[in-house]
C-alpha cells in the first residue's frame, strides 16, 4: 500500500481544519491578547471553507484506494454527519468571538475546537474500531479541556474534571469492548469484516467473551450517548461549562456517538441477526423518561436543556431497537435538527448570562430561571429565538423538531412498535410543560430588572444562523430527508 | 394550472402578521391588522361567486412537499369548508376592529390575531393530513400567548392546561393519522385518498383510527366530559382570544368531524352501530351538561362558556344522526354558532371593560346607563336561546328534526336541553341588564363605536341567515349529500 496525495483529496474539510488549526496555534503565540480575535475570524473562514466544500459535494461517495481504505469512509452518512458537526462548530465558533474576546488563550480555544472538529469528522469517517476510537479520543480530549477553559471558575473545572474523569472511563470500557471483538475475530478491525466474521461465526457471541464485548461497547457507547443509566455526567458538566461550550458537548460530541452506534451497533445487529432489540427498548424508553421526568424540576435552564437533551437521546435511541432504513433516516435527520436546537437554545442561554454578567460581575447563577423573566420585554430578539429554540425542541410545527420527530416515529409506528411510539408521544406531551414554562417566564412574568439587554452582533449571528437552520427543515424538509435517506441506505 | 387563491387567502393574514409585528405604533399596527385581514374575506366573497357545492374539491392546489413520504402541500375547498372560511374571513376582522382600543402591546396581539386567523384557513383548506395537523397545532401558539399575556388573573393555569391538554389530545389524533397512513399502505397523506381507502382495512384497526382521531376532535370542539380547559381557558382569556376561540377554533373539531369522520362511518363495519350511538351519546351529554352547567354559573363569561359547549353539542348529536337535514343543520350550527357566541363574548367583554365586573348578582339595571349595548346583547341572547327568525333557530331545529327521524331518544333529550337554554339566557339577562341599577357600580359609559359596530354587523348577519339562511344552507346541504352513507331524508 502506497501513499498518494490524490487519495487524501476527499478529505480535503479534514485537511483545510487540520491546517487552520495549526496556523491558530502558531500564529497564536506571536499575537497580542487584544488581537487574537482575528484567529477566531480566521477559524470561522476555515470552517466555512470546509463546509462549503461538504456541500459542493453534496449527496457523494467515492471508493477509497491506498491506504486510508478500510479504515476510513466517504458515504452519504459520513458527509451528513460531518455536515452536522461543522455546522455546529461554525456556531459556537462564531458565538464564541465575543464571550472569549478577552481571554489571553484564546488561540488554544480556537485551535481545541477545530481539532475537536477534525475528531468527530473521522468518527464520522471511520469504519474501522482503531480509526474510530482515534478519532473519538481527539475529540475528546479537545472538549475535556474546553469544558474547563474558564480556569479561574471552580464550576467549569468541577465540569471538566467529571467529564475528564466520566470520559476517560467510558473510553476504557468501549476500547476493552472493542478488543474483545479483534481477539475473538483473529485479529479483525474493520467493521464489516468484522460483521461478515460474527455472521458466520454466530455462537462466538454468545459465548460469555463474546456477551462480555456485547455489554461492554453497548455500555460505552452508552455513556457517550448518555443513556440512562450512563448519564449522570451529562447535566452536571452541561451546566458546569461555558454555555457555548455546552452547545459543543450537546450538539457536536454527543452526535458523534451517535454516528458511530449506528454505524458499529447497527450494522453489528444486522449481520448478526442478534436479539438486543429488547435491551435498546428498554433503554430508550427509561432514557426518555427519566429525562423528561426530571427536567421538569429544573431551574437551572442549562441543566434542564441537558436533561432534555437526555430525552431526546433516548427517541433517537429508538432507532437501535426498529433497525429499519425509515427508522434510522428520522433518526438522522434528529439527529442534525436537534444539533440545530440545542446549539441555538445553549447559545441563547450563553448570549443571557454573558449579558447578564456584564450588567452585574457579581452575578451568581445566570443561567436560573428567575432571570428569564420578563426576556420579552429585556430582550425580544433572544426571548423570540429561545421560544423557536424550545418549541422546535417540543416538537411543534413548522420547526425542524416537528419534522424529524413526525418521520421518526412514523418508521417506528411503521415497525409495528406501537407501544413505544405512546410513550414517546406522552413524553412529547409531557416535555412541552418544562419548555412552556420557560416562555412563561419569558412573555408573562414582570421583568427582574428593567435594564434592557443589547446583544453582541457575534451571538446574534449565530442565533439567526441556527434559527434558519430550525426553520429550514421544518419548512423544506426534502433535501435534508433525502441526503438523511441516502446516508441511511449505506447501512442496509 | 394551480390556482393560487387559498394560498392567498392563508398567507396574507401571516405577512400581515409579520408587518403588525415589527410597527410599534398601535395607530398604524391596527390600521395594516385590519386590512391584511380583511383582504382575505374580498377574496373569498370573489370565490363564493364561482362556488359550486357538491361537486368536490375547488380551486385545489398541490405542491410537493416530502416526496419520499407522500407529503403535499395541498389545499382544496368544498361544500363543508368554504362556509366556515367565510365565517374565519368574517370574525377576524370584526374582532380586530372590537379591539381597536387595545392598549397593551397593540402590535403584538394584532400580529398573534392574525396568525390564528391564518392558522384556522390552514385547517379548512388543508387537504394533506401533515399540513392539516400542522396548522391544528399553529393554532395553539397565538392562542396560549394571548391568555398568558393579555388574560385575567388565573391566566398562567388557563394557559398552560389550554395548551397541554389540547396538545395530547392532538398527539392521540395524529397516532390515528399514522395507524391510517399505514394500514392503508398508499404512501400519501392526501386525506379524499386515505378516507377512500379506509373501507379496504379491518374492523378493530376502522375503531382504533376512528377513535383516535374523533378523541382529537372531542377535545377540541369540545365535549363532554374532554370540556374542562374550555372554561377556564375562555375566563382568564382576552375578549377578542375568547371570540376567536368559540368562533372559529371550536369550529375545527367540528369540521373535522365531518370531512375526516363522517365518510368513515357508512365503512365501519361491525363497530358502526356502536359508534354512531357513542357519538349521539356524548352529543347529547354537552348538549344537557352544558346547558345545566350554564344555569349555575355566576360569572357571565363563565356561562357563555358553558353555552358553547352545549351549542357544539347539537353540533356532535347532528352528525351522528346521519342524514342530510341532520348534518347539514349541524354544519349551518357551527357557522351560526360562530356568530352568534362571537356577538355573546363582545357584549361580555364590554360589560367587564366598562363595569369592572362579570359577576351576574353585582350587576342589574345595566339597561339604563347602557342602552347601546343592552339592544345588541338581547338580540344575541335571543339568537342564542334559538329565537325564531335568528340562524341559530334554523340550525337547531334541523338537527333536532333531522334526529328525531334516526334516534327518537337522544332527539327528546335534547329537547329537554333546549327549554334550560331559554331558562339560563332569560335569568341571566333579566338580573344583569333588567331591574333596577345597582348604585355601587358608579357612573357607567355605554359602549363605544369600534365595539358596537362589529356586533351590530353580526346582529344583522344573524338576522340575514336566520331570515335566509339559503346560501349558505345550500352549500352545507349539497355537501353533506354527497358524505357516503349519509340518508337523504
Amino acid at each position: 500500500m502506497s501513499f498518494t496525495f490524490e487519495s487524501l483529496i476527499p478529505f480535503a474539510p479534514e485537511l483545510i481544519l487540520v491546517i487552520a488549526a495549526l496556523t491558530v496555534m502558531i500564529i497564536g503565540l506571536f499575537m497580542e491578547t487584544s488581537s487574537k480575535k482575528l484567529l477566531g475570524y480566521f477559524s470561522i473562514v476555515a470552517l466555512l471553507a470546509s463546509i462549503a466544500v461538504i456541500i459542493a459535494k453534496g449527496v457523494y461517495e467515492v471508493e477509497l484506494t491506498g491506504l486510508l481504505a478500510g479504515s476510513l469512509t466517504i458515504d452519504p452518512m459520513s458527509q451528513f454527519f460531518k455536515l452536522t458537526f461543522l455546522l455546529v462548530s461554525l456556531l459556537v465558533v462564531i458565538a464564541s468571538i465575543k464571550e472569549f474576546e478577552e481571554h489571553s488563550n484564546q488561540d488554544e480555544y480556537y485551535t481545541l475546537i477545530l481539532l475537536g472538529t477534525v475528531g468527530m469528522m473521522i468518527v464520522a469517517s471511520a469504519v474501522d474500531i482503531v480509526t474510530m476510537f482515534i478519532g473519538f479520543e481527539l475529540a475528546s480530549l479537545s472538549t475535556y479541556v474546553l469544558a474547563g477553559f474558564n480556569k479561574n471558575e471552580p464550576k467549569n473545572i468541577e465540569a471538566a474534571i467529571k467529564y475528564f474523569i466520566i470520559g476517560a472511563v467510558s473510553s476504557t470500557i468501549l476500547l476493552f469492548g472493542l478488543s474483545y471483538l479483534y481477539g475473538l475475530s483473529g485479529g479483525l478491525t474493520n467493521i464489516d469484516e468484522l460483521a461478515n466474521f460474527f455472521s458466520m461465526n454466530t455462537e462466538l457471541l454468545i459465548s460469555p467473551m463474546g456477551i462480555m464485548a456485547l455489554v461492554m461497547i453497548t455500555a460505552g457507547f452508552g455513556f457517550k450517548m448518555a443513556l440512562v443509566p450512563f448519564h449522570m455526567w451529562a447535566p452536571d458538566v452541561y451546566q458546569g461549562s461555558p454555555s457555548v461550550i455546552s452547545a459543543l458537548l450537546a450538539a457536536g460530541s454527543k452526535k458523534m456517538a451517535f454516528v458511530a452506534a449506528f454505524r458499529v451497533l447497527l450494522i453489528a445487529m444486522i449481520a448478526m441477526k442478534v436479539e438486543i432489540g429488547i435491551l435498546f427498548a428498554i433503554l430508550a424508553v427509561v432514557t426518555m423518561t427519566l429525562g423528561n421526568v426530571v427536567a421538569v424540576g429544573q431551574k437551572s435552564i442549562k441543566r434542564m436543556l441537558a436533561y432534555s437533551s437526555i430525552a431526546q437521546a433516548g427517541y433517537i435511541a429508538m432507532v437501535f431497537v426498529v433497525v429499519t432504513p425509515e427508522a434510522l433516516t428520522g433518526g438522522i435527520l434528529y439527529v442534525m435538527s436537534h444539533a440545530f436546537m440545542k446549539a441555538g437554545a445553549f447559545i441563547t442561554v450563553g448570549a443571557v448570562c454573558y449579558v447578564l454578567l456584564k450588567q452585574n460581575s457579581k452575578a451568581q447563577d445566570v443561567d436560573h430561571i428567575d432571570n428569564f423573566a420578563g426576556l420579552g420585554k429585556r430582550s425580544p430578539f433572544l426571548a423570540f429565538s429561545m421560544l423557536l429554540f424550545l418549541f422546535a425542541l417540543a416538537g411543534i410545527p413548522p420547526t425542524a423538531g416537528f419534522v424529524s420527530k413526525f418521520i421518526l416515529f412514523l418508521a417506528v409506528l411503521k415497525a409495528d412498535y406501537l407501544y413505544l411510539v405512546v410513550i414517546a408521544i406522552l413524553n412529547s406531551a409531557l416535555s412541552l410543560y418544562y419548555y412552556a414554562r420557560v416562555v412563561k417566564y419569558m412573555y408573562v412574568l414582570p421583568p427582574a430588572s428593567d435594564e434592557k439587554m443589547s446583544v453582541p452582533t457575534p451571538y446574534v449571528l449565530a442565533i439567526v444562523l441556527a434559527m434558519i437552520g430550525v426553520l429550514a427543515i421544518g419548512i423544506v424538509p426534502e433535501p435534508f430527508v433525502e441526503w438523511a435517506a441516502s446516508a441511511a441506505e449505506v447501512l442496509f | 394550472m394551480q390556482s393560487i387563491y387559498l394560498s392567498l387567502i392563508l398567507f396574507l393574514p401571516l405577512i400581515g402578521a409579520a408587518l403588525t409585528f415589527f410597527i410599534k405604533p398601535r395607530e398604524i399596527a391596527r390600521v395594516v391588522a385590519l386590512v391584511f385581514s380583511v383582504i382575505p374575506l374580498f377574496i373569498t366573497a370573489l370565490l363564493l361567486t364561482t362556488f359550486k357545492s357538491g361537486s368536490g374539491f375547488h380551486f385545489e392546489e398541490s405542491y410537493i412537499w416530502i416526496s419520499n413520504l407522500g407529503i403535499n402541500y395541498t389545499l382544496g375547498v368544498d361544500g363543508i369548508s368554504m362556509p366556515l372560511i367565510l365565517l374565519n374571513a368574517i370574525l377576524c376582522p370584526l374582532t380586530i376592529i372590537y379591539s381597536w382600543g387595545e392598549h397593551k402591546n397593540a402590535n403584538q396581539y394584532f400580529a398573534l390575531l392574525m396568525i390564528l386567523q391564518a392558522g384556522v384557513f390552514g385547517v379548512f383548506m388543508a387537504l394533506d393530513f401533515f399540513l392539516f395537523y400542522i396548522f391544528w397545532e399553529l393554532t395553539l401558539i397565538p392562542l396560549y400567548f394571548l391568555i398568558s399575556i393579555w388574560g385575567g388573573p388565573n391566566k398562567d393555569y388557563a394557559a398552560i392546561k389550554f395548551f397541554i391538554y389540547t396538545h395530547v389530545a392532538s398527539l392521540v389524533m395524529l397516532l390515528g393519522i399514522f395507524a391510517l397512513y399505514f394500514s392503508t399502505n398508499l404512501n400519501t397523506f392526501y386525506i379524499p385518498d386515505l378516507l377512500g381507502a379506509f373501507a379496504g382495512l379491518d374492523d378493530v384497526m376502522k375503531a382504533a383510527i376512528f377513535l383516535s382521531i374523533f378523541f382529537g376532535f372531542m377535545v377540541k370542539m369540545p365535549t363532554v366530559p374532554f370540556h374542562t380547559w374550555l372554561p377556564d381557558a375562555h375566563v382568564e382569556a382576552p375578549t377578542a382570544g375568547s371570540v376567536l376561540l368559540a368562533g372559529v377554533l371550536l369550529k375545527m373539531g367540528g369540521y373535522g368531524l365531518f370531512r375526516v369522520l363522517l365518510p368513515m362511518i357508512q365503512d365501519m363495519g361491525t363497530y358502526q352501530g356502536q359508534i354512531i350511538t357513542i357519538m349521539a351519546f356524548f352529543g347529547v351529554l354537552s348538549i344537557l351538561y352544558g346547558t345545566f352547567a350554564a344555569l349555575a354559573q355566576t360569572d357571565l363569561k363563565k356561562m357563555v362558556a358553558y353555552s358553547s359547549v352545549s351549542h357544539m353539542g347539537f353540533v356532535m348529536l347532528g352528525a351522528a344522526a346521519f342524514n342530510v337535514m341532520s348534518v347539514s343543520g349541524a354544519m349551518f350550527q357551527q357557522f351560526s354558532h360562530g356568530l352568534i357566541t362571537a356577538v355573546l363574548f363582545m357584549s361580555v367583554g364590554v360589560i367587564q371593560h366598562n363595569v369592572h365586573t362579570r359577576v351576574i348578582s353585582e350587576l342589574g339595571g345595566l339597561t339604563k346607563k347602557m342602552p347601546k349595548l343592552s339592544f345588541i346583547m338581547m338580540a344575541g341572547f335571543m339568537a342564542s336561546l334559538g329565537l325564531p327568525l335568528m340562524c341559530g333557530f334554523v340550525a337547531e331545529f334541523l338537527v333536532l328534526t333531522g334526529t328525531y327521524l334516526t334516534m327518537h331518544v337522544f332527539a327528546l333529550l335534547a329537547f329537554l336541553g333546549i327549554v334550560a337554554t331559554a331558562g339560563y339566557h332569560l335569568w341571566a339577562l333579566q338580573r344583569a341588564m333588567f331591574g333596577s341599577f345597582n348604585e355601587k357600580l358608579g357612573d357607567i359609559k355605554d359602549t363605544v363605536s369600534y365595539e358596537w359596530i362589529p356586533m351590530g354587523i353580526l346582529v344583522l348577519l344573524i338576522i340575514y341567515f336566520g331570515v335566509n339562511p339559503a346560501p349558505v344552507l345550500e352549500i352545507f346541504q349539497a355537501a353533506s349529500s354527497v358524505i357516503p352513507g349519509v340518508e337523504l331524508i
